[in-house]
């Protein structure tokens, strides 16, 4: 009846509905899986690489009958989310796949097992020094370089050379780039590449073609508001002309190549990581190739050569011996080499390397004879990306995206950026 | 429901009434009974929610121990983040547009069926499943997709996909939580159901019309089921999450757009790792959302009608 319904109640109803505000919720689970050891492996990719590993997975499983593999992934973005939301729950993965940027916050978090303890099961004596540098913080081995990628254009080759504009070449510039960009739009209707001012990635590489880089050595901003500004009205400039793609197209980029405008068939090229590139081969029918990302105007190169992921072992999990067997099969089994191909980048395993490269086959080929192409051109990689990185990366794609959706100017967003990077920095 | 166990146990125990048992003895069993949901609320609840407040004056990245700033994270939130003012003012704008819109279509359907003569239960059940429903990922994602570039919106209006329109996009968040009606209306329905026939018919004798009879006989009749919706919805509308995630694909965009007040905690707790500043968050929007609780009981004294306080 209506006369129950006093004010009390009301009152006692929002409070408790009030109180449920702040619950947060959580849950993890083991699993078992009839007397085998159960190893979580999580990485991120498109599905040419997970059929691949899938594929070996399967392989790893017939060698060790007694370990069972539960494989997941995601794409990049999603990913990356995940496993921070699992590292700080302490539930990592028993393996998992790690970016550069990943390394140093993980490590110095106590999430990552010393690589160490296990050296007798993983090998690491194939990997190039300086390379297995890169997944040691503090003097630890905290994870084990898988491949080695750069970045690049890649574009589609059929509708390219229909539009008569010349293709790219060794050695041109960002103004080479942007030209080419203008003249496909003219002549082809559809914007040449995916907007670059979203990515953190393609300002570094312009960044270095300045000889400037991102982070100086004791982890600090290296670059002013003044350069993003430049970079920032460079790009602005090319999407409102149209001759990259809009921001409701980039706006979509999550990380997989799929929602790229290539892979979306809305734009005809893309800067990306080499070895994910692979993922246009299935969605732009007509084929696609690589190019040299463009250099500074002096000619000085921007892109370097980057371990493209690592492998790195949960610090809680219970089977650290047979997590370790698991990378050293990935990384330094025949078979496994044969299988993953270059998906993950070019092996890191030298014998590997030399033995696979002439059988590699398809885009694996492609990727290796990209490399090659570049190999002594480059210089040297920058070290590894102080741990707010991690954090800027996301930053950076949304504080272009004020200026895409011309809510900033790349004035206002470039100090924005400054200034958040700097409190992200400092903390 | 347990009140028909009291005669019968009354019956049994006929005649002298046993001795009370001592207070404590009892208070002991009550504890007892209730120890389920005390050990919930405990372990669940409140201590998270006294850890949280720790958190909040500390500086804590997850993985070093927490170290003690004082008020600063609530001063950088005030001063120092036009993020965090941005995310305040998409979120009450969520809210302005979502909640009105919500009660108003679920009283609106409450009353067409209330006068329904057949099929009422199965109108209700098929009205209720979207809330069942669109609290779930799945339904968000469809969502995304239905509003996104290429999909059944931008087919049929030619409008583009709404997702990817820093103007669009909250819309589209706001609907999904309008179309979820269910709850409240069932509670409209119960409403309505209670209103005594005899008023309706008294004002039909008066020769009111349906219009002035649903304003002076339902309007004030259900204003404490209206209310009572109105507050429930606003405290849930100010926490909503989980359309926003997955239709902004858990980024809050396009353009901040979508970065409701939750979602930017999310982002500074999960994403930017800095567990005491999105900790502070969530104390001050557990503080609004009692002020604004507080104001909405303030003004109802002057819209709601309680028919037992008409007694006194």
């Amino acid at each position: 009846m209506p006369g129950h319904r006093t004010k009390g109640f009301c009152a006692s109803a929002a409070a408790l509905v009030l109180c449920a505000v702040l619950a947060g919720c959580g849950g993890s689970g083991e699993s078992v899986g009839g007397g085998k050891v159960v190893l979580r492996y999580t990485w991120w990719g498109n599905p040419d690489r997970a059929e691949r590993t899938e594929r070996a997975v399967a392989l790893f499983e017939k060698q060790h009958p007694d370990i069972r593999v539960q494989p997941s992934f995601s794409g990049y973005d999603a990913y990356k989310q995940k496993l921070a939301v699992q590292a700080s729950g302490g539930d990592a993965p028993d393996v998992m796949q790690l970016d550069y940027r990943q390394i140093d916050q993980y490590a110095s978090g106590g999430v990552l097992f010393d690589l160490g303890k296990q050296k007798s099961v993983l090998r690491t004596s194939e990997i190039d020094p300086g390379l297995l540098d890169t997944g040691r913080v503090d003097g630890v081995q905290y994870a084990v370089p898988q491949g080695r990628g750069t970045e690049t254009v890649v574009y589609d080759v059929k509708a390219w050379k229909d539009s008569g504009v010349p293709l790219p070449k060794r050695g041109w510039t960002w103004d080479d780039w942007a030209e080419s960009m203008r003249a496909l739009k003219e002549r082809t209707g559809r914007p040449g590449a995916t907007d670059p001012g979203w990515s953190e990635d393609s300002f570094e590489v312009w960044l270095r073609g300045q000889g400037k880089s991102l982070y100086t050595e004791d982890g600090q901003l290296g670059f002013t508001a003044d350069d993003l500004t430049r970079w920032w009205t460079f790009t602005d400039r090319l999407r409102r002309e149209g001759a990259v793609s809009s921001a409701e197209e980039t706006t979509q980029i999550d990380g997989t190549v799929e929602n790229t405008p290539l892979g979306r068939g809305t734009a005809l090229s893309d800067t990306n990581w080499d070895a994910p590139a692979s993922g246009y081969l299935a969605i732009v029918p007509s084929g696609i190739a690589l190019a040299p990302m463009p250099s500074g105007e002096d000619g000085t190169p921007g892109q370097y050569f980057k371990p493209s992921m690592f492998l790195g072992v949960g610090a809680s999990t219970s089977h650290p011996k047979e997590a370790a067997q698991l990378i050293d099969f990935l990384i330094n089994d025949d078979e496994a080499a044969k299988i993953l191909g270059a998906t993950r980048g070019i092996p890191v395993n030298e014998t590997i390397r030399k033995e696979t490269a002439p059988l590699l086959k398809d885009f694996d080929r492609t990727v290796s004879d990209y490399q090659a192409s570049l190999e002594g051109t480059l210089k040297d990689p920058p070290q590894a990306p102080p741990s707010g990185d991690n954090a800027l990366q996301t930053t950076f794609q949304r504080d272009y995206d004020q200026v895409s959706y011309e809510r900033m100017s790349p004035r206002e967003a470039a100090e924005n950026y400054v200034t958040e990077a700097k409190a992200e920095l400092r903390s | 429901m347990t009140t028909t166990a009291i005669p019968a146990e009354a019956q049994r125990t006929a005649g002298p009434a046993p001795k009370r048992r001592p207070k404590r003895e009892r208070e002991g069993a009550a504890w007892v009974f209730l120890s389920p949901w005390v050990l919930g609320a405990v372990v669940l609840t409140l201590l998270p929610m006294a850890v949280s407040l720790y958190l909040s004056f500390t500086d804590y990245n997850l993985f070093d121990p927490p170290r003690w700033v004082g008020l600063r994270n609530y001063t950088q939130m005030f001063t120092e983040d036009p993020r965090y003012w941005r995310s305040v003012v998409t979120t009450v704008t969520y809210v302005v547009i979502a909640v009105p819109l919500q009660l108003a279509l679920a009283l609106v359907v409450a009353l067409a069926l209330k006068s329904m003569k057949h099929g009422k239960a199965f109108y209700r059940s098929a009205f209720y499943a979207p809330s069942l429903l669109g609290a779930s990922m799945s339904i968000a994602l469809v969502w995304r997709a239905v509003f996104n570039d290429g999909g059944t919106v931008d087919n049929l209006l030619g409008t583009g996909g709404w997702v990817n329109k820093p103007g669009w996009a909250l819309l589209a968040v706001a609907l999904l939580t309008v179309w979820q009606f269910g709850a409240p209306m069932v509670i409209f329905l119960a409403g309505l159901q209670q209103i005594p026939a005899e008023l309706y018919e008294a004002a039909a004798v008066d020769g009111a019309g349906k219009w002035r009879q649903f304003l002076s006989v339902t309007v004030p009749m259900l204003s404490p089921v209206l209310f009572f919706n109105l507050v429930l919805q606003t405290i849930q509308a100010f926490q909503v999450f989980t359309p926003a995630f997955a239709i902004s694909a858990g980024k809050g965009g396009p353009a901040d757009s979508t970065l409701v007040y939750t979602m930017y905690l999310y982002d500074r707790g999960f994403v930017a790792s800095h567990m005491g500043y999105a900790s502070a968050m969530a104390w001050v929007l557990l503080l609004v959302i009692g002020i604004v609780t507080a104001v909405l009981f303030r003004t109802s004294r002057s819209w709601v009608f309680y028919a037992s306080e008409g007694d006194r």
